[in-house]
């Protein structure tokens, strides 16, 4: 009977051979060789677009947020806070979709993890840019730390979002130290900075077996940590909301409103990166359609939870319908944005529960259009949590100009929106080209199932 | 119409000035604004009252119009707080016809003298400036934060362990 039981375990293990070592390690490197005419066009495109941004930026600091800006007096957050939600929500896939997979040892996760950590670290650099983007006077950034409260939330916030972004770094490149190590000695090829890039970041690594303890017990406390990490950085910021006295944001349900967002629109950017990665890198072996199958399955059950917070956080107040609550919920649901709060549901909470189902709608194609649909909702949901939330104050600002109750974002606002998101892209398009996506020695040991001889394979 | 637009452009041209007086009658605060332009009395000129606040003034009541002996007779509220008992009182006219916007103001000692218990301002509290936070708090928040950067410092150094271990390993 053990016998039985053992026999998989070293048929799999014989079967993985150096030499197939060898030929993945050239699948998973290609991408890291010359940068092709599409990818530089890629390449090329964000960056344009990234420098809109800053000079739009420039013109807001220039001539007054006043004059670029729709923001007034009634809305005072517009659509950069709304952005900064959405890039925190992404930056939450190391959570959703590598830690807490590693933990449940769901052994899917190996070669999409890394792309989750990319993801995460960039859109958490995109959106601290965007808390100062939208701060009335940037200079006077460091008075936050001189003059701050321990007990602001905007402090609270300012600490978890660089505390998360310190961890997203080495959660990345800690895992990456043998991957670089793989590319130092297996890429030749290379720019000669490059190669002293790999030597230097790789810190020595020889696979020895005290290194290989020492990094698996980093790693295995970093992903613990990161966790609770991004849950509080999920939480703090929908803190930011619902400890202030409006209405439509005084809510208990918020923090885990927030985080059950967050799960979702990680799955939905995942499906949509491993799709860009498998199709542009040609690693259909190594990003399969199973594992499209599991982030579809993922997909819904996280689109029933969002589904549940949003039941709480909608209709549970729509049943009171308190006078407070009542301009803002039937300004949603039958009003001015009704049209675009019905479409945020339908797309952002109804398409990602149902159409998973379907097992065609789990294959990369359809579930990446899915995908797409359900961020875009995403980002909308977002801004229309903000935004018409500050349209109804419990105290009616007096003698304003009646064009200052309703908020349209500016070109200059949308401007530099755009380029938060193409600043995300450009950061994770630019990673993929100088290390490796995937992490070789994370599959390598997944073939192994786990076996110390890992060590072995460098 | 040449007329008329002469007509509205010196329409406001003429002064007028007011006088304030206070006076208690029975138990009422009543406040006076005698209206005079160049000594005559002006009547049916609507005069409104208002009492100066931190910000801005405060409107009493609606405009009322002077009578056939250009007086403006208000009652005062007997509860408008203030810190020392004292109230500047404004009268104003705005926007006449026939005059121009004049403004005089008077002082009186009709407040309601309010006594703010500031004693639990130097305690600590959640609402308190950065200095007054709860003890409590500092030390939760000081020990997260501390246990979470202690992780982040100790994985930094157990990297450059690991750079060591290597360099021992080359040797």
């Amino acid at each position: 009977m053990s016998e039985e039981k053992n026999t998989p375990e070293s048929t799999k293990y014989e079967t993985f051979t150096q030499e197939e070592y060898m030929v993945m390690k050239d699948d998973l490197l290609r991408p890291l060789g010359k940068i092709g005419k599409v990818g530089k066009i890629w390449i090329a495109f964000l960056t344009a677009v990234f420098l809109a941004g800053v000079f739009a930026y420039y013109l807001q600091e220039s001539r007054g947020k006043y004059v670029t800006t729709g923001l007034r007096d009634y809305t005072t957050w517009g659509v950069y806070i709304s952005n900064f939600l959405f890039l925190v929500a992404l930056s939450l896939s190391s959570v959703f979709m590598s830690a807490i997979l590693k933990l449940t040892n769901f052994q899917w996760y190996r070669p999409i993890a890394r792309i989750a950590d990319v993801i995460s670290l960039s859109s958490i650099t995109m959106a601290g840019i965007c808390i100062m983007i939208s701060m009335g006077r940037p200079d006077r950034l460091h008075h936050l730390l001189i003059y701050g409260r321990i007990q602001s939330p905007i402090i609270w916030d300012i600490i978890v979002v660089a505390t998360y972004f310190v961890t997203c770094v080495l959660v990345l490149f800690i895992a990456l130290i043998p991957s670089l190590s793989t590319c130092k000695n297996h890429l030749k090829n290379l720019p000669k900075w490059q190669l002293k890039m790999y030597e230097f970041l790789s810190f020595g690594w020889e696979g020895t077996a005290e290194q290989w303890k020492i990094l698996k017990k980093i790693i295995f406390i970093l992903t613990i940590l990161v966790i609770p990490l991004g849950i509080a950085l999920r939480t703090v910021s929908a803190w930011l909301f619902s400890t202030t006295l409006r209405p439509e944001w005084d809510s208990t349900n918020f923090g885990a409103y927030f985080v059950a967002g967050s799960a979702l629109i990680t799955v939905a950017v995942m499906i949509i990166a491993v799709y860009a990665f498998r199709k542009v890198y040609k690693l259909e072996k190594y990003l399969t359609e199973m594992h499209f199958d599991k982030m579809g399955r993922t997909m819904v059950l996280m689109g029933l939870i969002y589904a549940y917070f949003n039941i709480n956080e909608y209709l549970v107040p729509a049943y009171k319908m308190s006078g407070l609550h009542a301009n803002h919920l039937l300004n949603l649901f039958i009003g001015e944005d009704a049209l675009f709060y019905w479409s945020v549901v339908f797309f952002g909470i109804a398409v990602p529960i149902i159409s998973p189902l379907f097992k065609k709608m789990r294959k990369p194609l359809p579930l990446s259009i899915i995908a797409l649909a359900v961020l875009i909702a995403g980002w909308f949901k977002f801004y229309l949590i903000v935004i018409p939330g500050q349209s109804h104050p419990l105290l009616p600002i007096q003698d304003i100009p009646a064009s200052w109750a309703h908020y349209t974002p500016s070109l200059v606002e949308m401007t530099i929106v755009a380029a938060t998101i193409a600043g995300t892209m450009l950061i994770v398009t630019l990673f993929s080209r100088y290390f490796p996506i995937i992490s070789v020695w994370e599959v390598a040991e997944g073939k192994l199932e786990g076996k110390e001889e890992i060590i072995n394979y460098k | 119409m040449i007329l008329f637009s002469m007509a509205n452009t010196f329409a406001q041209d003429k002064e007028a000035k007011i006088t304030l007086t206070f006076e208690k009658a029975d138990s009422l605060y009543v406040c006076k604004a005698l209206v005079t332009s160049e000594g005559i009395p002006v009547i049916e000129v609507p005069v409104n009252l208002s009492v100066k606040r931190l910000f801005s003034k405060l409107p009493i009541g609606d405009a009322v119009a002077t009578d056939s002996t250009g007086v403006a007779t208000f009652e005062v509220p007997q509860d408008i707080p203030s810190r020392n008992g004292k109230l500047i009182i404004f009268a104003t006219i705005a926007d006449d016809e026939n005059y121009m916007n004049t403004e005089t103001s008077g002082e009186v000692n009709w407040g309601t003298i309010v006594v703010s218990d500031n004693s639990n301002v130097a305690e600590r509290s959640i609402a308190a400036g950065r200095d007054g936070a709860p003890i409590y708090f500092i030390i939760s928040s000081l020990l997260a934060i501390g246990l979470v950067w202690g992780y982040l410092v100790y994985a930094v150094l157990q990297v450059f362990k690991i750079k060591r271990l290597g360099s021992l390993n080359k040797n």
